[in-house]
């Protein structure tokens, strides 16, 4: 094989196999169901979705859930990535299985594990009640808070791993520079550390509000019923009723959403980065 | 009883010479190395194993395979691309009626899965097979209340001052609709059709008492075994199993929803045969008893009952100090409504 002595093609040639797999075996099928939006050569899976008063309404809350376990995601993955990139080898390995642990044990005993923990009965209220800290059980499961609890146990680590990355890039001399021309430590932060790891933010806030739109699991068990995300109400329009129009319509609506989104990030990411 | 000998040993004899014995002539198809039975899972897939599926690899000498969940979607993907994997699949009896409406299932094939010892109503059923009925039941903490002392009706459900406590229900219209009207006062046998806006009014008085609206049958259980909830409604194999393990739950079957469990064939499996020869093994009637000793879901065997466990008997739904308690839930009016009811139950949870 001459190809072997032609590197570039070669490699070229490695990505097609997978690309090919990934457009026959997902964007194809992925596709053809989406088409079912359009079944019937009318809008009226859509109509249906967007004027019966229940799927907005959830969608909208699913977008509000999304919002706020991003943002926690954010607040606790940026410290805990700051420390892994700038610890010593030995605790950076430590630190690593701690976030790659969860990801070995199924999300549904992830998800009973905090029932376990979070329960009226559970061990946190069962401390803080004998410790006399609080007189009543804490409502912290089967609500919203159990619901994000849960989903940011879960996603936080495709936070931590982007901002790693562009941690662990960054050259320490720019720093050493900013604080040898006079900077105080926040000025350094806020106007040398932040925008260089904002590619970091956004690729891992996005990554985060995207995978939390179709969450499923987790709301039904720690949500207690009361806490409706888009996911449940798309698998019972496939499952249940067999209404595929509506399910692949509640899917495009919640797929032109993500890449909306993506789309608006990818803008300003490019605009932050001609600008800086 | 001379009847029930002769039978046996027909389907012993039809066993062996299939094709000799069974009216017209039929050539009994290649057998394949394996089948697939679609269920629940979990527990409920080790009793039908030992109930069922030891003795099919005994007879015909092919392995079954068990997968789960049921999942009336994936069957409708599997029959429309004609890529059927399952041979037989469970579903709930709504959505058997379902797939039946749509045409997904095969004919069950009369002259090889007998009927003769079944209630009446379920004899000529075209697709759907009744493997066993469960009941939606109510129990409780025996240390919140004594086993027997405890609320005894869905009116006591409904009584936080008498029975105060954190209470649990599944996330489901079915079966909560009926429990609001029957707590409203509703007599058992008058319940269908069900009065939706009389229901959901009921409903609004229990709301902020139902701590958990739950979501799988295992979580029923638990929910009263961790003390999450001190009340609530679970499939009864979920309490007897609990009950088993030591947890202190009492069942009150007063007022309890029956229920079908159905097992049906997809269309265009190539074990079509293979699956009615199935449907034959898991009518016999001591098999049926050997799956309610485990489950405490009886099969409608009307010869049943005498093979079960007496220990396990008046924990059947189908027991005689059971059943005329309860209401069977009319699939016809859940058939015509679920859509716009579950789209109701919905808005009026998350409102």
């Amino acid at each position: 094989m001459s190809a072997a002595t032609r590197f570039t093609p070669g490699w070229a040639a490695l990505g097609i196999a997978p690309l090919c797999v990934l457009l026959l075996f997902f964007v194809a099928p992925v596709f053809r169901f989406l088409l079912f939006s359009i079944a019937d050569g009318t809008l009226a899976p859509f109509e249906k979705a967007l004027t019966d008063g229940l799927h907005m309404l959830v969608f909208l809350r699913t977008l509000e859930i999304a919002a706020i376990v991003t943002v926690i995601c954010l607040a606790l993955g940026y410290p805990f990535a700051y420390w892994l990139a700038t610890t010593t080898p030995g605790w950076r390995a430590v630190g690593f299985a701690f976030v790659l642990l969860p990801f070995w044990i199924s999300v549904l005993v992830r998800t009973y594990a905090w029932m376990i923990l979070l329960g009226r009965n559970g061990i946190l209220n069962r401390n803080l009640v004998a410790l006399g800290i609080v007189d009543a059980p804490l409502p912290l499961l089967h609500n919203t808070t159990g619901v994000v609890i849960g989903m940011v146990h879960v996603l936080l680590p495709y936070m931590i791993f982007p901002l790693y990355a562009v941690m662990r890039r960054m050259d320490p001399a720019l720093l050493g520079a900013a604080r040898g021309l006079g900077a105080p430590g926040w000025e350094v932060f806020r106007r040398v550390y932040l925008p260089l790891t904002l590619p970091g933010i956004l690729s891992g806030a996005t990554l985060v509000f995207v995978v939390s739109l179709g969450f499923f699991i987790t709301p039904a068990l720690l949500g207690g019923g009361r806490v409706l995300m888009i996911g449940v109400l798309i698998e019972r329009q496939v499952r249940q009723f067999l209404d595929w129009g509506l399910a692949a319509a509640l899917a495009v609506i919640v797929l032109a959403v993500a890449l909306g989104i993506y789309a608006a990030l990818r803008r300003l990411l490019k605009a932050d980065l001609q600008w800086s | 009883m001379i009847d029930m000998k002769r039978r046996s040993v027909l389907a012993g004899a039809a066993a062996l010479t299939t094709a000799s014995l069974a009216g017209p002539v039929r050539a009994q198809p290649a057998k394949p190395a394996r089948i697939v039975v679609n269920a629940s899972g979990g527990a409920q897939a080790a009793g039908l194993r030992k109930a069922f599926f030891e003795e099919f690899e005994k007879r015909f000498g092919i392995r079954v395979v068990d997968s789960s969940p049921p999942d009336l979607g994936k069957l409708k993907a599997m029959v429309t691309t004609g890529n059927v994997e399952w041979a037989i699949t469970e579903l709930a009896i709504e959505e058997a009626y379902r797939a039946e409406a749509e045409g997904l299932l095969e004919p069950i094939d009369h002259k090889i899965v007998d009927f003769s010892r079944f209630p009446a109503n379920l004899r000529d059923r075209k697709h759907i097979f009744t493997r066993s009925v469960y009941s939606t039941v109510m129990g409780y903490r025996t240390d919140s209340w004594a086993a027997g002392k405890g609320p005894q009706s869905w009116a006591d459900f409904w009584d936080v001052r008498k029975f105060p406590g954190p209470r649990t229900l599944q996330n489901k219209p079915l079966d909560n609709l009926e429990f609001a009207l029957l707590a409203d006062g509703v007599p058992l046998d008058r319940l269908y059709p069900l009065d939706v806006d009389r229901a959901f009014r009921k409903l609004d008085q229990i709301k902020r008492h139902v701590t958990v609206w739950w979501a799988t049958g295992a979580q029923s259980a638990q929910l009263l075994i961790d003390k999450e909830c001190v009340l609530g409604s679970a499939w009864n194999g979920r309490y007897f199993a609990a009950i088993g393990q030591g947890a202190p739950i009492h069942v009150e079957w007063n007022q309890a929803g029956i229920k079908e469990s159905a097992f049906v064939i997809p269309k265009g499996t190539k074990d079509a045969y293979w699956a009615q020869q199935m449907f034959q093994v898991m009518t016999d009637a001591r098999l049926q008893a050997v799956y309610a000793n485990l489950a405490t879901y009886p099969g409608l065997n009307l010869d049943s009952p005498q093979y079960v466990d007496p220990k396990v008997a008046s924990h059947l739904p189908t027991h005689p100090d059971n059943i005329n308690r309860q209401f069977w839930q009319d699939v016809q009016w859940w058939m015509a409504n679920a859509r716009s009811v579950e789209d109701r139950w919905a808005k009026w949870l998350i409102g």
